[in-house]
C-alpha cells in the first residue's frame, strides 16, 4: 500500500505541475489548440503514442491474447506499420502542412477549409462529439475498475475522483498541458512495459524457453479440457491463428486487427498532433520514438497477456482465463502474484498514465469538435473558441461520465471497454478515411463527393453497428428494443455477416460511394477558404 | 523460429520487430530532412 501512496502522490504533483506549465505558457487559441505548433518530436511522439494508447490496449487487449493467443500480435504489425510509419510518412506530413496552410486547428475544420464547406465541419465535429464519449466512457471504466478492485474503493467516487483530475488537467492546461503530461506519462508507461517483458521471459527461462513452453502447453493434461469451448468457436493454441473463417478468427482478424489496426489512421484526436509540430524534420525524428514506443506498449501486452498462460499453469495448473477468473483480470492477476510487490503500484500509476492521457486527448477532441467545429465555426457564435472549447469539454466530460456510470450497471466489464474503442476506430475510419486521403492527395476531388463518402460511411457503419453485428448491436441494446434480437441477419442466411465487423464493410462501401460520385461529379478545383484570424481569437 | 512453430504467428513477431526497425531507421535517416510535399501554398 505505502508503494501506492507515495507513487500516486508523485504523479499527481507531477501532473499538476505539467497542467500549470501549460497554464503559464497558453497566451492565445493557437497555444491553447494547437500547443504553439512548436511542439519538440520527441514529446509529440510520446503524445502520440499516450494518446493512442490506453489502458484498453494493454488491459483488455492484453487479456484477450491472454485467451485467444499470440494471434493479437497483427495488430502490433499494423499499430506499428500503419498506426505509426505510414500514419506519419503519408498523412502526417501532409496534414501538417496543409493544416498549417489553411490555420486549421481540428480534423474537421480541415475538411471544411480544403473543400470549402462548412457544414462538413458541422457534421464531422457532431459526429465526433456524439459518439466518442462511448470511447472515452470505456477508457475511464477500465481504469476505474482496475483502481477500485486494487484499493477497495467504491466505483462511482473513484469515476468522479479521476474525472475530475483528467478534466483540471486538460480544461486548464489546454493542448500544450496536455502534450507536456502525455510525454511524462509515456515515460512511465515505457519503462514499465519494458519491465515487464524483461522480467517475464527471464521468469519463463527466455524468448525461445518461453514461447516453446507456450505451444507445449495445449497438449499439457488438463488444458484441453479448460480450452474445450474456445476449441469449439476456432482456437488452436495460442502460438496458433485460429481456424481460418471460423467466429473466434473473424473476431481477431476483422475486429481487433482490421477495426483498430487501421481505424487508428483516422482518428481526430491522434490527427491534431501532427499539426504541433513545426515541419515535417520533426515528424521523421517523433517516428524513430513513436515506433519503439509502440512495440513496447502492444507488442508487450500481447505477448506478456499470452506468455501468462504457462505461468499460471505451471504454478495452478489452470490456463491464465481460468486462474484470472475472466479475460480483463489476466494481465492485473498475473502482475499482482508473479511480478516483485513494488511494480503492483508502479503499474497502477502506468494504467493510470494510460488512461488519463487517451482521455485527456479525447477530451480536447470533443472541446474542439463541439465548441470550435459545430458552435464556432458552423452556427457562427461569437462567443471565444477557447471559452467554447472549454465549456463543451466539461459536457463531454460529463456525458462520458455519465455513460460510464450506466456501463458499470450493464455488468459487462472489458467487453464494454473493447466494444466502445473498436466502434469509435470503425466509425472513424469509414466516415473520415477516404474524405481525409483525398484532401491531402487529390487537388481536384469534388466537394459533393466528400461529403457523398462522409455521410455513406458514417450511416453504414452506424447501421452495421446497432442492427448487423451481433457483439456491438447486442450491447448497444436497440436492436433488441426493436426487433427483438441481438442481430437482425442472425439465423438467416447471412448469420455469417453477424460476426464482421462494421469497418470491413462501411469503409469500402465509404470508398466506392467517393469514387463513384466523383465520377458523377467530376473534377472540380475548389477554391481553399484562407487562412481565418479566428484561431488567433 | 522464436519456438513459435506456426508461421502465421512467428512473421507477426518477426514483422513488429521489422516494424518497429523500419521506424527507426526512417527517421535516423531522414533526421533532418524537411520534405515538403507538391499541395503548395504558403504556411502560416
Amino acid at each position: 500500500m505505502t508503494y501506492v501512496i507515495v507513487s500516486l502522490s508523485l504523479y499527481v504533483l507531477f501532473m499538476a505541475l505539467f497542467a500549470y506549465l501549460g497554464y503559464k505558457k497558453t497566451k492565445n487559441s493557437n497555444d491553447y489548440l494547437l500547443a504553439g505548433k512548436d511542439i519538440n518530436p520527441i514529446v509529440m511522439a510520446l503524445s502520440y503514442g499516450a494518446t493512442f494508447i490506453s489502458t484498453s490496449a494493454i488491459v483488455g487487449f492484453g487479456g484477450a491474447a491472454g485467451q485467444y493467443g499470440m494471434g493479437l500480435l497483427w495488430l502490433t504489425v499494423l499499430n506499428l506499420i500503419v498506426g505509426v510509419f505510414i500514419a506519419f510518412v503519408v498523412f502526417g506530413k501532409r496534414t501538417r502542412e496543409l493544416g498549417h496552410r489553411l490555420g486549421t486547428a481540428t480534423m474537421p475544420e480541415l475538411f471544411a477549409r480544403r473543400f470549402d464547406c462548412k457544414f462538413m465541419q458541422g457534421y464531422a465535429g457532431l459526429l465526433i462529439f456524439i459518439f466518442m464519449p462511448i470511447y472515452n466512457a470505456a477508457v475511464l471504466k477500465g481504469i476505474v475498475d482496475y483502481i477500485s478492485k486494487f484499493l477497495s474503493v467504491d466505483f462511482n467516487t473513484t469515476l468522479i475522483v479521476i474525472s475530475i483530475l483528467a478534466a483540471l488537467f486538460v480544461v486548464t492546461g489546454g493542448l500544450k498541458g496536455v502534450m507536456y503530461a502525455d510525454a511524462f506519462q509515456g515515460t512511465v508507461m515505457f519503462v514499465g512495459m519494458a519491465f515487464l517483458i524483461f522480467y517475464t521471459y527471464s521468469m519463463l527461462g527466455g524468448i525461445v524457453n518461453a514461447n516453446t513452453a507456450l505451444t507445449r502447453l495445449t497438449g499439457m493434461p488438463g488444458v484441453a479440457e479448460q480450452t474445450a469451448a474456445l476449441t469449439k468457436i476456432g482456437f488452436s493454441g495460442w502460438t496458433s491463428m485460429p481456424k481460418a473463417g471460423s467466429p473466434l478468427w473473424f473476431n481477431i482478424v476483422t475486429t481487433l486487427v482490421a477495426g483498430v489496426g487501421i481505424g487508428a489512421l483516422a482518428q481526430p484526436q491522434l490527427s491534431v498532433k501532427f499539426m504541433t509540430v513545426k515541419s515535417g524534420r520533426e515528424l521523421n525524428r517523433a517516428m524513430l520514438s513513436g515506433g519503439i514506443f509502440i512495440l513496447f506498449m502492444t507488442g508487450v501486452a500481447f505477448t506478456v497477456g499470452a506468455l501468462a498462460n504457462v505461468a499460471f499453469y505451471n504454478a495452478t495448473g489452470q490456463i491464465a482465463l481460468k486462474a484470472a477468473g475472466s479475460n480483463d483480470g489476466i494481465i492485473p492477476v498475473f502482475i499482482k502474484t508473479f511480478l516483485p510487490q513494488w511494480f503492483g503500484g508502479f503499474f497502477l500509476i502506468l494504467l493510470m498514465a494510460a488512461a488519463i492521457s487517451t482521455a485527456n486527448g479525447l477530451l480536447h477532441t470533443m472541446g474542439t469538435a463541439l465548441g470550435r467545429d459545430f458552435l464556432k465555426q458552423s452556427l457562427n457564435l461569437k462567443t471565444r473558441t477557447v471559452t467554447l472549447t472549454r465549456i463543451s469539454m466539461v459536457i463531454g466530460l460529463v456525458i462520458s461520465v455519465a455513460l460510464a456510470y450506466f456501463s458499470n450497471k450493464l455488468d459487462v466489464s472489458m467487453a464494454i471497454i473493447a466494444i466502445g474503442t473498436s466502434m469509435f476506430y470503425g466509425l472513424c475510419a469509414a466516415a473520415f478515411l477516404p474524405t481525409y486521403i483525398a484532401a491531402l492527395y487529390f487537388k481536384t476531388f469534388p466537394r459533393r463527393a466528400a461529403l457523398t463518402s462522409m455521410v455513406t460511411g458514417s450511416a453504414i457503419s452506424l447501421f452495421w453497428m446497432f442492427f448487423v453485428q451481433e457483439k456491438t448491436a447486442g450491447s448497444l441494446q436497440v436492436c433488441r428494443l426493436l426487433f427483438n434480437t441481438t442481430s437482425i441477419v442472425k439465423n438467416t442466411f447471412l448469420q455469417t455477416l453477424s460476426m464482421v465487423d462494421a469497418l470491413v464493410v462501411a469503409l469500402p462501401l465509404s470508398m466506392i460511394a467517393a469514387i463513384i460520385a466523383w465520377a458523377v461529379f467530376g473534377n472540380e478545383r475548389i477554391t481553399e477558404i484562407p487562412v481565418a484570424p479566428s484561431l488567433a481569437d | 523460429m522464436f519456438g513459435i512453430p506456426d508461421p502465421s504467428i512467428w512473421l507477426a513477431y518477426l514483422f513488429i520487430i521489422g516494424g518497429a526497425i523500419l521506424c527507426v531507421v526512417y527517421g535516423i535517416a531522414n533526421w533532418n530532412k524537411d520534405d515538403k510535399s507538391d499541395i503548395g501554398g504558403e504556411e502560416k
